[in-house]
């Protein structure tokens, strides 16, 4: 256990590095600009090159590695509390992968050109679509197991949907970006993709960080849970609609980035005291900084077509799973 | 340096053309069968339609092919051996890089196949046509394409005169361009351009970031996708909000599909397109004076 004053500084402590990682995140690009230059030509409303750089390329990329990364780690959080699950997990239990085909959906069938809103609908509706079939079929209690499969299903139909949507788009590119939808990546984002996706990841994170207290009573047991007074359906219904919310809205704008909900809930949970109320805003600010921390490492690749960030998080992501599944084994066997 | 390896590019070429120019004097092949986008295009215009059994199905893509409209009319394949067999072909072309498991086993039933590269320059692509035109007994058809080419690009090289260069990019969806040693960068040299990917350093193919076109943007940019009908992620990134600002419209080329994805006689219809858009930036004082400097 963490000594009390390292706990009770773990959250300033964490917001700050988060604030240094957004930082390094504006001034990391190909071009050489002074960040210091741009960021004063940009409040005083400079049209200068300079300016332009910082405010249509770089500021969209912060902004929306810091949100999505948020998101995803949140989420991570509030699925493993609700379904008492240590694998829970956006990318895995296939929530983005469906988001991703609801994006895709909107996206090549031209209806994004028309309505620009569609974008985030159709990964809000795609999210959707998975959390609740999970809670269906893996609910409360279900064993790791039923959780993994049930979520491995979804997950690999819905690549497989996505992969049949891309090859029928007219467009010859098209089928080439299925590596985009399934890896991630914040590369050429824009200042619209963030208006577009800001307010619903921000309606979802504040749903989930609401049930935080919720969870903590949620982990003595269901039903001491209900006796503390604590309406579960309506937990249940917040986490997943919050989730979808956040998660669609994220994978709709920077694809599916897999493994971010996984390994800041568990690396942040020792210092949470293993209460969720506190690790909801650890994890919310641990997944910020891991997404600004790996999209920085992504451009630092010298030219050339960036790697994607789902890349990087699996390399970090998929042997803290293993090392999860064999710590686990006992409850999945 | 360039001499000997053009030297070298034209011998291996030559060197089959040689060989079938004996085989034409035979019988010019009837049931020609073209597996490649840029061959395709060369059957079409060296050839009557009846003489071709069938054509990628590329070519009948208006934004890839200069001669979609004529293959809409003709039979097409997708490039396997079962299609190809029994259609009898007495002559396949196909690209040096496609299809390879195809070509293989066509060439183990003897049929015939002319593989070719893609061309890097005009020089070069004069020699694919002539090796191509004899190869379907059609030389005098190939002169007289090579002749209309050096026409149009003898007309781009009189109004190209002058000493301002102005930078042009090609952007295709994604970031992808053309850097030096490449067809388009033969082109802009043609059409009195400098090739902007190459002054960034850029040797061939590959892509460039947002970023850095919009740090220091070209005089020209040319995009040759029409992305509104059919979305991709790749072209949205053309009107990126930064890239919008950097190259305002005035700026950007809309070239008509097809013309440079192949090198062929049609290549120098870009370079025609390219001189006149030259024209119009050296109109802009600012383009005119920067274009003295370099």
């Amino acid at each position: 256990m963490a000594p009390p004053t390292l706990r009770l500084m773990v959250l300033p402590l964490l917001a700050l590095l988060v604030l240094a990682l957004f930082a390094l995140s504006l001034s990391v690009g190909p071009s050489a600009v002074s960040m210091r230059l741009a960021v004063g030509d940009w409040l005083a409303a400079g049209d200068s090159t300079a300016a332009v750089i910082f405010a249509e390329i770089r500021l969209p990329r912060a902004l929306l590695g810091l949100m999505v990364g948020a998101v995803l780690g949140l989420s991570g959080a509030a699925l493993q509390g609700l379904l008492r699950n240590p694998l829970a997990e956006p990318g895995l239990i296939g929530v983005s992968a469906s988001a991703s085909l609801g994006a895709v959906v909107a996206f090549y069938s031209g209806l994004v050109n028309t309505i620009p809103m569609a974008l985030p609908a159709g990964g809000i509706a795609g999210a959707l679509t998975a959390v609740a079939l999970l809670y269906a079929l893996a609910g409360r209690d279900a064993s790791v197991l039923t959780l993994i499969l049930a979520g491995t299903a979804i997950g690999s139909l819905a690549g497989a949907l996505t992969s049949l949507a891309l090859s029928l788009s007219p467009n010859p590119f098209a089928l080439t970006e299925i590596v985009f939808w399934m890896l991630g990546s914040l590369a050429d984002r824009s200042v619209e993709h963030v208006t577009l996706a800001a307010p619903f990841m921000a309606v979802g994170a504040l749903l989930l960080l609401s049930t935080g207290r919720a969870l903590d009573a949620l982990s003595l047991g269901e039903d001491t849970a209900r006796t503390l007074g604590f309406a579960t359906g309506a937990v249940a219904f917040r986490i997943v609609v919050g989730t979808a919310l956040a998660v669609g809205a994220a994978v709709a704008v920077t694809g599916a980035i897999g493994f971010v909900g996984l390994i800041v809930p568990h690396l942040l949970r020792p210092l949470a005291e293993n209460r969720p109320s506190r690790l909801l805003p650890l994890s919310l600010l641990g997944g910020a900084a891991l997404m600004l921390a790996a999209d920085v490492a992504v451009r630092l690749g010298g030219p050339g077509p960036e790697l994607k960030l789902g890349v990087v998080t699996a390399l970090l992501g998929a042997p803290f799973f293993l090392a999860l599944v064999l710590r686990t084994r006992r409850s999945v066997a | 340096m360039r001499r000997r390896r053009l030297h070298k590019v034209l011998q291996t070429l030559l060197g089959p053309a040689l060989a079938f120019c004996a085989l034409s004097a035979e019988a010019a092949p009837q049931r020609v069968v073209s597996l490649n986008l840029c061959t395709d295009q060369l059957a079409v215009l060296l050839l009557p339609p009846e003489r071709i059994a069938a054509l990628s199905f590329l070519a009948r893509d208006p934004d890839l092919s200069y001669v979609a409209a004529r293959a809409r009319s003709l039979p097409v394949v997708q490039g396997s051996a079962e299609e190809i067999l029994p259609l009898k072909p007495d002559l396949v072309l196909a690209g040096t890089y496609t299809t390879r498991a195809t070509v293989a086993l066509l060439k183990a039933r003897g049929i015939p196949v002319l593989a070719l590269d893609m061309p890097n320059d005009f020089d070069t692509i004069r020699a694919q046509l002539r090796q191509v035109a004899a190869a379907l007994g059609e030389a005098a058809r190939g002169e007289a394409l090579i002749a209309e080419m050096d026409g149009r690009l003898a007309e781009a090289a009189d109004a190209a005169r002058g000493s301002a260069r102005p930078t042009a990019l090609t952007f295709a969806p994604g970031g992808f361009t053309a850097g030096g040693g490449t067809l388009s960068a033969a082109v802009m040299e043609a059409a009195g351009l400098s090739n902007y990917a190459a002054g960034k350093g850029l040797q061939g193919y590959g892509y460039l970031p947002v970023e850095s076109v919009a740090e220091a943007p070209p005089d020209l940019l040319v995009a040759d996708t029409d992305q509104e009908a059919r979305p991709s992620l790749a072209g949205r990134l053309l009107s990126h909000p930064a890239l919008d600002r950097a190259v305002p419209a005035g700026s950007r080329l809309k070239m008509e599909p097809g013309l440079v994805t192949c090198g062929g006689p049609f290549t120098a219809e870009a370079v025609t397109r390219l001189a006149e858009a030259r024209a119009r930036l050296l109109t802009r004082p600012q383009v005119a004076a920067r274009g003295q400097d370099r």
